[in-house]
């Protein structure tokens, strides 16, 4: 192998890679500070494809644009359904097992809400656009304009979020009720609204990875789930509730999955990814970093 | 005991629509049943019904018309017990979130090792199942296969097996410090719950004649389940018969006709009836029935 394909494989990791942290972090701000698992996830990316796309064949919008768009008003939909749904019932319910099977099936009336009300606007049939779709030589390295774009924007939010949950108040109040809500509350962080900005982010988040993905990867209703369960084997592989973890977990998924398909096939990639996410779940259940929280 | 000589003759009276309605009906009421035995009284939120729905289905595939119906049915749903025995090993060494995602992840791994191996095998993904018996005799199949589900759910909650799986929901470690072996509960658990979607996995094989992956290990089977085991108050086993029969009735009235507004309006109610009955339908009644009981009134039903 030359160094061009060496390369070519390592660029091609990186933008998917980068995308898969995006999804996995917001998912897991939402399980790390409330504890629910949201499996409409990926519906949320979805719609933030179909409205960039709708935004750009309807209006002639670039998609580097209509993501601040997107992502505003998804972080909107996360705040509402933080609000109407979540909050009233996790006041009310007492047990953690009744809690956990409840906001799953919540969480699954959305997705097929999100999944039905897409193939009533926009059909089911595949649906796509080309964007800046020239070739720019990277280290010799050729590589579609909108793919550096992807790669771009997905590694400045992440460096946005590492900084953010590192360096700031708000960010050291994440983390500190992620590790101990109680002792939190005690120090006087202020969970209502950590709960209203995990949503708004997490859905924020996914709306930026559907833009971005709709630039080169085709639309379809039901494009959803197979992204919630990439980003539920990130969120393992770097440890439930470990937000810096899915950051580090998602590159290094895209990187394994790049790597592992160029050696044997395209139709191998999700078994490579599957057994990948089992041995982990299976071997470190707290994550590769082994910080993670039940 | 009427009402299973009613439903056995049902055939008789009926066209072959309302029949194969309510073989979907019983398809359901087996799915439920047998989820509930573990994920109901135990809380292990499982994902991975449509896994050996899918098994059982292939098995099917692969063997007829090779072997008899009968024993292709039953060699189905031990096929998905045996299953359910090896990766038992594995899934219970994780609980709660982690439960969940792993029986998902297994049931799409499963998925994707079918299609690479029918793709390698055979080049194309589907599998036409020819000669298949007549509605009436996979309607009967699945009659006996719901109620045994009925039965076996029942016994099982009512005996110490059941008693020792309803502890390990409330409090795992204080059951483990008790002497329960919460770790062999779960896993046999899990066995018997595994053995119904295989064999009915393996008749609705038949049934549609025709497989492929896709629909095989269709995650919403899993998904429905859980909903309809909701509705029905997810420890309940006459609930989970209301679930079944409420949903699946529902669905064939509307999704026919309007397969996205009604899966739509499906989703708006889940989410308001989590929001707003938070232990399904009939917890409400739960507690007249509890004082029915006490009473000593309820008399043989």
């Amino acid at each position: 192998m030359d160094w061009t394909r060496i390369l070519q494989i390592l660029f091609t990791g990186l933008i998917i890679g980068g995308i898969y942290a995006l999804i996995a972090v917001g998912l897991n701000m939402i399980y790390g500070t409330m504890r629910l698992l949201n499996i409409a996830h990926g519906e949320i990316i979805m719609l933030g494809a179909y409205v960039t796309y709708w935004l750009y064949t309807l209006y002639g919008i670039s998609p580097l644009v209509s993501v601040v768009a997107v992502m505003g008003i998804a972080a909107l939909v996360g705040a509402v359904v933080c609000r109407w749904i979540f909050f009233p019932i996790i006041s009310t319910t007492k047990s953690v097992s009744v809690l956990e099977s409840n906001s799953l099936l919540i969480f699954y009336g959305l997705s097929i809400i999100f999944t039905n009300v897409a193939s009533l606007l926009w059909t089911t049939d595949a649906r796509g656009y080309s964007y800046l779709t020239n070739v720019v030589n990277i280290f010799g390295v050729p590589l579609m304009q909108n793919r550096l774009w992807a790669l771009g924007v997905s590694f400045a939010v992440c460096v946005f979020f590492y900084v953010l949950l590192q360096k700031t108040m708000l960010g050291k109040a994440i983390r500190a009720l992620i590790q101990d809500r109680d002792a939190s509350l005690l120090v006087g962080v202020n969970p209502d609204g950590i709960y209203y900005f995990s949503f708004a982010i997490s859905f924020a988040l996914a709306g930026l990875a559907g833009c971005l993905l709709s630039m080169f990867y085709e639309i379809t209703p039901f494009m959803g789930l197979p992204y919630t369960v990439t980003a539920f084997i990130v969120i393992v592989l770097g440890g439930l509730g470990n937000v810096l973890g899915s950051l580090v977990g998602g590159i290094l998924l895209g990187l394994v999955e790049t790597v592992g398909v160029s050696l044997t096939s395209p139709g191998w990639r999700p078994i490579l990814s599957y057994s990948l996410f089992i041995l982990i779940i299976v071997l470190r259940p707290r994550g590769i970093f082994g910080k993670g929280v039940y | 005991m009427l009402g299973v000589v009613i439903l056995a003759l049902m055939p008789r009276w009926t066209s072959d629509y309302h029949v194969s309605v309510l073989l979907d009906v019983l398809m359901w009421v087996a799915l439920t049943e047998s989820w509930i035995i573990l994920s109901g009284y135990t809380g292990y939120i499982s994902l991975g019904h449509a896994a050996f729905f899918g098994l059982g289905s292939y098995f099917m595939a692969l063997t007829w018309p090779k072997l008899p119906f009968l024993l292709g049915i039953l060699l189905a749903g031990t096929l998905s017990s045996l299953f359910a025995l090896i990766i038992g090993l594995m899934v219970f060494r994780v609980r709660g979130p982690y439960f969940v995602i792993l029986t998902l992840g297994l049931t799409e791994f499963i998925l994707h090792v079918v299609i690479n191996l029918e793709i390698k095998l055979g080049g194309t993904v589907g599998r036409i199942l020819m000669g298949a018996p007549d509605l009436v005799t996979l309607y009967h199949a699945m009659l006996a296969v719901a109620i045994a589900a009925v039965i076996v759910a029942y016994l099982v909650k009512n005996s110490r097996f059941g008693a020792g799986l309803f502890s390990l929901k409330e409090d795992e470690e204080a059951a483990n410090a008790l002497g329960v072996n919460t770790t062999l509960q779960k896993w046999v658990a899990y066995v018997i719950s595994a053995f119904f979607p295989g064999v009915v996995g393996a008749i609705m094989a038949l049934r549609h004649s025709y497989i492929d992956p896709y629909n095989a290990f269709d995650p919403m089977v899993s998904f429905q389940v859980i909903v309809m085991a909701f509705l029905g108050g997810m420890e309940e086993v006459e609930g989970a018969i209301g679930g079944a029969v409420l949903l699946t009735l529902v669905s064939e009235a509307l999704w026919a006709r309007y397969p996205y507004y009604y899966m739509i309006m499906i989703g708006v109610i889940m989410i308001v009836t989590v929001k707003f009955m938070p232990l399904g339908l009939v917890a409400p009644f739960k507690g007249r029935l509890l004082a029915r009981l006490a009473d000593g009134s309820r008399n043989g039903a």
